[in-house]
């Protein structure tokens, strides 16, 4: 909790006799984090080089391309691949060594099939555009060609046109243009071609068919027809195939990209002639586990040693390490940025703060069994996004009970009244309905929020400079200048209280403010010296952040009003969809029942419908965007830096085949 | 007299509660106008950069609703002055 994982910095060294097992028997934990060997000649590691990969990757690459390339024909990929059942990776190995040459030459049988298919589609239909306007002349297509003294030409043209020669030409005026064949002796065809192009001639190529232009229109006609009798027996073959290959392409992807990565893994060492050096991370929890795997892989002939000097924090990869309730917020905070390892991990109040938002604005019995009715239906689509689907799963799931559980307490459905008073505040606004919302109680609440979050941000501030800066003026500074801030924020209150009693002073508010004007001018004093001592602390660190007083301490403790605002306008748009759908189409249609009363009273269901849809949506984005901005704005900004090295283990989380 | 008094005095009240949900318009309408300007570069930034790299989406609609305080400022002041 607010801790991530911790991690202990292992070095393994053995002769390169043992890389492959050592590679392996990592690769089977999947719990080392490499860091990479970057060749800088660093102090200590002269002569040392990157490591060359195993003489199989080649090979291995290359299968894996040709499955891919598959993968792409059949538009599949292992993501698109459910409930296949698991092999032993060795039937795998076997299967590409075996059936991959078959089903790869299968593949490129029906992909040539299929673009020569599309090739002569593609030039029948062509022939068939060209040879079209040669239908509009009675000429047969062997007329056009064979001649020695004589020019054809044939083409498009604005208007007819005379020759001042002896020629036979023939002008037909069609929708996509006018068209003219002409046929001219060859001693005026100079003179021809003058008078064409004069007149905006643009000539076609003239037919290499013989017979009417019908019959060989209709021919290509037929050919057509085949090539697309071919093309679709290609495109189902070609489906058959992904049908029966696909889950086993998908599990070859696996196997090889598994082997793959095991192939290339030296080029992340650090080798020399007859040793490798690796350098990573592993969980403290698993270093035994590791260690003894190793040992026991290679018969005892390797080093691993745990490096206990001074560690940069910075280079330490992040796992989060949450109890598993808060696991489904750690999507949220990746959205923003992994912690940094020694600073304060936020998940937890993330992980309860957002539902419960969510729930405080949207709080609604009506639109949360819409969200858990949502959740469910789109469990399976989810679900098959993997780990990040099965968190946001959960993520809707508790957001849904929360705004149900809500909307039992504020008594409200579909921006309708329940059988009870709101039980926590009332925010049924004056449209159609008679009592008042509880506004002011609202707001103050979502400020007293907001004064909390500020508050714990600087503590946590503090605590994060005290953890994760080096010892020395500065980081006293810079705790400093967080107390700063939140003395700052807390004289300022307590100076508002001492002057005004609020709680007389807001009109309509039923919560209990204590009133501190009674003990006056003492209290005022207090108030003033926290400021001003908050302020010269701040200003030590940098006098600049001054500056910022306005929107540190007003906007961002008043942008929590968002929490009522937005949950106001929530229901009253609910309430304006009842009261029009109500109001102006459903009573009357009753009051008075006719045809245009049933007509109005699919008018007034439609105008529930739409506007209660526009209302979840709407939802999603006030009751899951501004809690989540209220984190990342107002709150992570007073302590959070992130950009913490993610922990990526060496190995990949298997789907479809195990070792 | 007292009667003509007390027509002004409903009149006045009338005129009163029309000019509360005037401002209360106002102070919402003119907000959104202003966030609709912040909004706007922010938001042709964002769809460019979710067109360049998918991932950026949830950080891109964050920052594209930062603006938004503007309007809820308005929210805030439009309920306010309608049910205080």
């Amino acid at each position: 909790m607010f801790q991530p994982k911790p991690m202990t910095h292992l070095l393994i060294a053995a002769s390169k006799e043992q890389m492959a097992s050592v590679v392996t028997e990592l690769y089977r934990h999947r719990v080392f984090h490499i860091t990479d060997f970057v060749d800088q000649g660093k102090e200590g590691y002269e002569g040392v080089k990157l490591g060359v990969p195993f003489e199989n990757a080649g090979q291995l690459s290359s299968d894996l391309i040709k499955i891919r390339s598959i993968e792409n024909v059949f538009q599949t990929s292992p993501g698109t691949q459910f409930d296949v059942p698991v092999r032993p990776a060795e039937t795998i190995r076997a299967a590409i060594n075996n059936e991959l040459p078959k089903i790869e030459s299968e593949v490129s049988t029906l992909t040539a099939k299929r673009s020569n298919a599309e090739t002569k589609i593609r030039e029948c239909e062509q022939r068939i555009n060209e040879l079209k306007p040669f239908a509009l002349v009675p000429v047969e297509l062997d007329l056009y060609r064979g001649y020695e003294s004589l020019a054809v030409y044939a083409g498009y043209i604005e208007k007819d046109i005379d020759f001042a020669f002896p020629s036979e030409k023939y002008f037909a005026a069609g929708k996509d243009g006018n068209f003219l064949v002409a046929f001219v002796e060859s001693a005026n065809a100079q003179e021809a071609e003058k008078v064409l192009s004069d007149a905006g001639f643009i000539s076609v190529s003239l037919p290499t068919e013989t017979g009417t232009v019908q019959a060989a229109i209709d021919k290509y006609n037929t050919e057509l027809v085949q090539a697309k009798a071919d093309l679709a027996d290609a495109s189902a073959k070609i489906l058959e195939a992904k049908a029966k290959y696909a889950d086993l392409l998908a599990a070859c992807d696996e196997v090889l990209s598994c082997d793959v990565e095991r192939a290339e893994a030296p080029l992340r060492f650090a080798t020399t002639e007859e040793a490798f050096v690796l350098d990573g991370w592993v969980p403290y929890d698993d270093v035994a586990k590791i260690e003894a795997g190793l040992i026991q892989a290679t018969g005892g002939h390797v080093f691993v040693t745990v490096d206990e000097d001074e560690i940069n924090y910075d280079e330490v990869p992040v796992e989060y390490n949450n109890p598993a309730f808060a696991k489904p917020a750690e999507v949220l905070m990746d959205l923003y940025a992994r912690p940094k390892f020694k600073e304060l991990d936020p998940t937890i109040i993330l992980s309860i703060m957002f539902p419960l938002l969510f729930g405080v604005i949207v709080g609604d019995v009506g639109y949360g069994l819409i969200y858990l009715a949502l959740a469910l239906v789109g469990r399976k689509l989810l679900m098959r996004m993997g780990e990040m689907g099965a968190k946001a799963f959960k993520i809707i799931l508790g957001c849904g009970i929360s705004t149900v559980v809500f909307g039992l307490l504020y008594s409200e459905i579909f921006g309708l009244s329940l059988p009870w008073h709101s039980i926590l505040f009332s925010r049924h606004l004056p449209i159609g309905g008679d009592h008042l919302p509880q506004v002011m109680d609202l707001l103050v609440i979502s400020v007293a929020i907001g004064v909390i979050y500020l508050s714990v941000g600087w503590i946590f501030g503090m605590i994060n400079h005290a953890r994760m800066d080096h010892k020395g003026a500065h980081r006293t500074k810079a705790i400093l200048g967080k107390f700063g801030w939140f003395a700052m924020f807390w004289g300022m209150l307590i100076i508002l209280f001492s002057l005004i009693d609020i709680g007389t002073f807001i009109a309509g508010i039923t919560i209990p403010l204590p009133n501190l004007t009674v003990i006056g001018l003492p209290l005022t004093i207090v108030g003033a010296v926290l400021f001003v001592l908050g302020a010269v602390f701040v200003a030590r660190e940098n006098p600049l952040d001054l500056m910022e007083i306005p929107t540190n301490l007003l906007s961002h403790m008043l942008s929590f009003c968002r929490i009522a605002a937005v949950g106001l306008s929530s229901v009253a748009i609910a309430m304006v969809v009842n009261f029009l759908a109500m109001e102006f189409f459903i009573s009357p249609a009753l009051a008075d029942f006719s045809v245009v009363g049933v007509l109005l009273i699919i008018v007034g269901v439609l105008v529930l419908i739409i506007g209660h849809a526009l209302n979840v949506v709407l939802g999603v984005i006030g009751g899951a965007l501004h809690p989540i901005r209220l984190h990342y704005v107002e709150f992570f900004t007073k302590f959070y830096q992130g950009g913490g090295v993610i922990y990526k283990p060496f190995g990949l989380k298997r789907k479809f085949s195990e070792e | 007299m007292a009667v003509e008094a007390l027509i002004t005095d409903i009149g006045a009240q009338a005129i009163g509660s029309g000019l509360a949900a005037v401002g209360a318009g106002l102070a919402v309408g003119l907000a959104g106008i202003g966030t609709g300007v912040g909004e706007q570069g922010i938001g042709a930034a964002a769809v460019g950069a979710t067109a360049e790299d998918r991932g950026m989406f949830g950080l891109a609609l964050l920052f594209t609703v930062l603006p938004e305080t503007v309007v809820i400022f308005g929210l805030v002041i439009a309920l306010l002055i309608m049910f205080i």
